[in-house]
């Protein structure tokens, strides 16, 4: 017994195949030729320019996030600089300033601890001196008080 | 019957043997004291062109082989501080970590020796850059004859001497060298440095006479941060107890003093009214 789906697909096909032959036979007018490939041209350039937009949007994201890392993994030296010109300075601050400069000093290390083995060893011995020098001003700014 | 001279005489011949004995125990007594004293006398220093030599040899025996430093050479262009601040020198020998990885990156010696960086209006030579060649042994010189481009002799002959091979304050003064304390992309911009008092310290003994301590100078030269709190770590006075057994032992003073800067016999350096050298 044959499947009636297949008897369908069957009956549908033998009806509409000579309405197909007599489209394919005939000649295409020269103008929907033109507007096709006009429609095809325009269609391209579209999706190209839109993937060329996308290109550029994503390479101006990365560019973005390249220069953000980069002033992110040069903030930390911007930091250090900072922190520690004023070691020249230390005896004239407050013991509230002092205190701050060794907070700034507390944080920044474990950002130099994330750099590369020969940049860490020379930052972290700087800033041991610098924060070292800070906590022995306050302390000696403390007993001179008492 | 003993008569009274007799007697005096016997005592007198007793009174050597007593006196031996004496002598005996107060030697005994007296030569670990002799032996300390020795122990803690300041070694003869070297001739001045080995004077604050530095073989810096991590890696014995391996190729291009151990690295001769003169302290001499590069105290003269630079300030203490450039060097064991802003690069990281360590104070101690075997504490900086230096290797051939850190200078190729532009740490430790290739901060300067980049083979970029000019200075005098020459370009300074690269520090293991990585390709072998003669210039290796510029640094990589211990037991290697007529590979260093500097000899102390030469360098040196300019410039003012004292007591013992040059007198670098005097040098400085007379602007025969100029040590720079910044070096650019390393040094941190500092503002002016204020005035620093000098100040006098007591010596342990009465007998020995105070040091008339030259802080400004030293704060010049070294910057606060290398002295404090490291060498030096109370700011209270009398808290901290100076005494030539701690400086030849390389605390203190003896940091530098002894090592590097003008050695620990030279007694007038600090002491201002005691012996010119005690060699």
């Amino acid at each position: 017994m044959v499947p009636t789906a297949m008897v369908f697909k069957a009956k549908l096909w033998t009806q509409l195949a000579p309405t197909f032959k007599t489209t394919l036979r005939k000649r295409t007018p020269f103008k929907q030729i033109l507007v096709a490939a006009l429609l095809f041209v325009g269609l391209a350039a579209w999706s190209g320019a839109r993937a060329v937009h996308g290109i550029s949007t994503l390479a101006g994201q990365a560019d973005t996030a390249r220069q953000s890392s980069q002033e992110s993994s040069e903030s930390w030296l911007t930091e250090f600089d900072n922190i520690c010109a004023k070691t020249e300075d230390a005896m004239t601050f407050s013991q509230e300033e002092l205190t701050v400069l060794i907070r700034r000093c507390d944080n920044l290390q474990p950002q130099i601890e994330k750099l590369d083995e020969s940049r860490k060893k020379v930052y972290l011995e700087r800033l041991r001196k610098c924060r070292g020098l800070y906590a022995y001003v306050l302390d000696a700014k403390r007993k001179d008080k008492k | 019957m003993p008569t009274s001279s007799m007697q005096k005489g016997k005592t007198r011949n007793e009174n050597p043997r007593g006196l031996l004995r004496f002598a005996l125990a107060c030697g005994i007594l007296l030569l670990p004291c002799i032996a300390s004293a020795q122990i803690y006398l300041p070694r003869p220093a070297p001739e001045p062109s080995e004077y604050g030599k530095v073989i810096l040899d991590n890696y014995s025996g391996a190729e291009p082989g151990a690295v001769v430093f003169d302290h001499w050479m590069h105290r003269s262009k630079f300030t203490c501080r450039v060097c064991h601040v802003d690069i990281g020198f360590a104070m101690q020998a075997k504490a900086t970590g230096i290797n051939a990885k850190s200078n190729s990156e532009g740490f430790h010696c290739g901060a300067c020796h980049d083979g970029k960086r000019m200075f005098e209006g020459k370009t300074i030579f690269a520090a293991c850059s990585g390709v072998p060649n003669n210039q290796c042994y510029r640094c990589h010189s211990l037991g290697k004859n007529g590979v260093r481009k500097y000899e102390y002799k030469e360098f040196t002959a300019k410039l003012p001497k004292g007591i013992y091979g040059v007198n670098w304050e005097a040098a400085e003064k007379s602007r025969a060298i100029k040590p720079v304390d910044f070096v650019e992309g390393l040094s941190v911009r500092m503002t002016q440095m204020r005035r620093r008092a000098d100040f006098s310290v007591d010596a342990a003994y009465p007998w020995v006479e105070p040091i008339n301590f030259s802080h400004e100078k030293h704060a010049i030269w070294n910057g606060c941060e290398l002295c404090h709190p490291e060498i030096f770590p109370s700011a209270q006075k009398g808290t901290i107890r100076f005494s030539m057994f701690s400086n030849i032992e390389g605390r203190g003073c003896g940091a530098c003093h002894g090592k590097v800067a003008f050695p620990l016999n030279n007694c007038s350096g600090c002491h201002s009214r005691a012996p010119v050298w005690v060699p």
